[in-house]
């Protein structure tokens, strides 16, 4: 029952973060990039739910983004997928309750995320492959994204253990202890 | 007695004002307080009707408040609708040859790598897939995904849209791509090699490919790039379009 409550929970996230992510980031960039919240979002339910939860949201989340404003379905789902399976397994090895963990982990998401994405766009449209752009954006949109997590920080830490209570209750003592 | 009664009788009043003044400093809050309820009382009928009157006046003045902020409203509704239908009317004069449906812009891209809008009206309004679409100062794309009340638009900056253009002077036929980099410009490749372009010289559709209809203005040159062997040589067009704050677009009717 809380599991299912906490996924609607999850999914209003979701929400919020689309209306966010198209109304305040379509004029709210650093040289005109923006940031990727979703990342954010698959990200944190990967560490504090599982890689299961976590690679399960990412690819519905992935795919209604992907009917929303995507060009073709299914890269935002796999590639959202692939990020929340990646935020179980780095909590496996690393500690979330480090900063600089979380930040380093969002860079890392970040760039995987853009830069496989336009690498399919290259191939699927054969466009030009810019190398220097898409560089650019993924640098930018990564430090744009742990600017974000540094101020959500707090928040998504408290939210984060909570969540981690109803999905992980069996496995927090044998990590800890 | 009478000695006292004439001796106080007569002292100088200006020498007792100290007590005087002690007294009504003691006395005379209390007593402003009790004048107050006494005027209060014996005025008391007309005081309750005054807050009756008041209350009806001010119960109307909120009415008839409302009722002209309502108007208000109605008026800026109006006035927006009025601005916007001119804009309409503007598009549609310049672009007579053409059946054309308005939308207005809903949604802009969340994504980094591509420069999609959503307009407002879809299959029931007649778009369907590849679809021109332009705006007053020209071309801003083509119609990629339709649903019932909403239609994805790919622009002509984005990365994977290829425009068939020509210069409308020289008649030049050239390819114009969207770039990751830049979303203002555009990049002109397949230059002719026998082609004259000149800075400042407009592009607009050649019609070529049969997506975009021909003929609507894409934008103009504003730098031409050589190289060593003249056929990679490239130019960059300023689109016409300014993708950041287009609102209203007009979808072009095909066949029509």
């Amino acid at each position: 029952m809380k599991k299912a409550l906490s996924i609607i929970l999850l999914f209003f996230l979701f929400l919020i973060s689309y209306f966010i992510q198209s109304n305040l980031f379509s004029w709210f960039t650093i040289a005109g990039i923006k940031p990727n919240v979703f990342i954010i979002l698959v990200l944190y339910i990967g560490l504090y739910a599982g890689r299961r939860v976590g690679s399960a949201l990412g690819i519905v989340f992935g795919l209604l983004l992907d009917i929303f404003m995507g060009r073709q379905i299914g890269i935002s789902g796999i590639l959202l997928g692939t990020v929340g399976f990646a935020g179980g397994y780095l909590d496996k090895n690393f500690s979330k309750d480090s900063k600089i963990t979380i930040i380093l982990m969002c860079i890392a998401t970040t760039f995987f995320y853009e830069i496989i994405n336009y690498i399919f766009l290259v191939l699927m449209y054969k466009m030009e492959f810019e190398i220097l752009a898409i560089a650019k954006i993924a640098i930018i949109e990564g430090l744009y994204n742990s600017m974000i997590i540094i101020i959500i920080y707090p928040f998504t830490r408290w939210v984060g253990y909570k969540i981690e209570d109803i999905f992980k209750r069996s496995n927090i003592l044998t990590r800890y202890f | 007695m009478l000695i006292i009664l004439v001796t106080v009788s007569n002292l100088n009043m200006e020498n007792i004002s100290g007590v005087e003044n002690a007294f009504s400093m003691l006395v005379m809050p209390i007593q402003n307080g009790l004048t107050y309820l006494k005027n209060r009382m014996a005025g008391n009928d007309s005081f309750f009707t005054n807050i009756n009157n008041l209350q009806a006046e001010n119960k109307e003045l909120k009415e008839k408040n409302k009722q002209l902020e309502e108007s208000l409203r109605e008026l800026e509704v109006i006035k927006a609708e009025n601005s916007s239908l001119k804009e309409y009317m503007k598009m549609t004069e310049k672009y007579t040859e053409f059946s054309t449906i308005p939308a207005n812009v809903i949604n802009r891209d969340i994504s980094n790598l591509s420069r999609m809008l959503v307009i407002n009206i879809g299959s029931k309004d007649g778009i369907t897939e590849n679809m021109t679409v332009i705006s007053q100062e020209g071309l801003v794309g083509h119609t990629i995904s339709v649903t019932e009340h909403t239609a994805k638009v790919q622009t002509i900056v984005d990365s994977a849209s290829t425009v068939s253009g020509a210069i409308s002077t020289s008649r030049d036929g050239i390819l114009l791509k969207g770039t990751l980099e830049d979303k203002k410009n555009l990049k002109a490749t397949f230059i002719p090699a026998e082609a004259t372009l000149v800075q400042g010289d407009s592009v607009e559709t050649s019609g070529m490919g049969g997506l975009y209809e021909k003929g609507i203005h894409i934008g103009t040159i504003t730098e031409i790039v050589n190289t060593k062997n003249i056929t990679n040589r490239y130019a960059i067009i300023k689109a016409a379009v300014n993708f950041d704050k287009i609102e209203t677009v007009l979808v072009i009717k095909k066949g029509e």
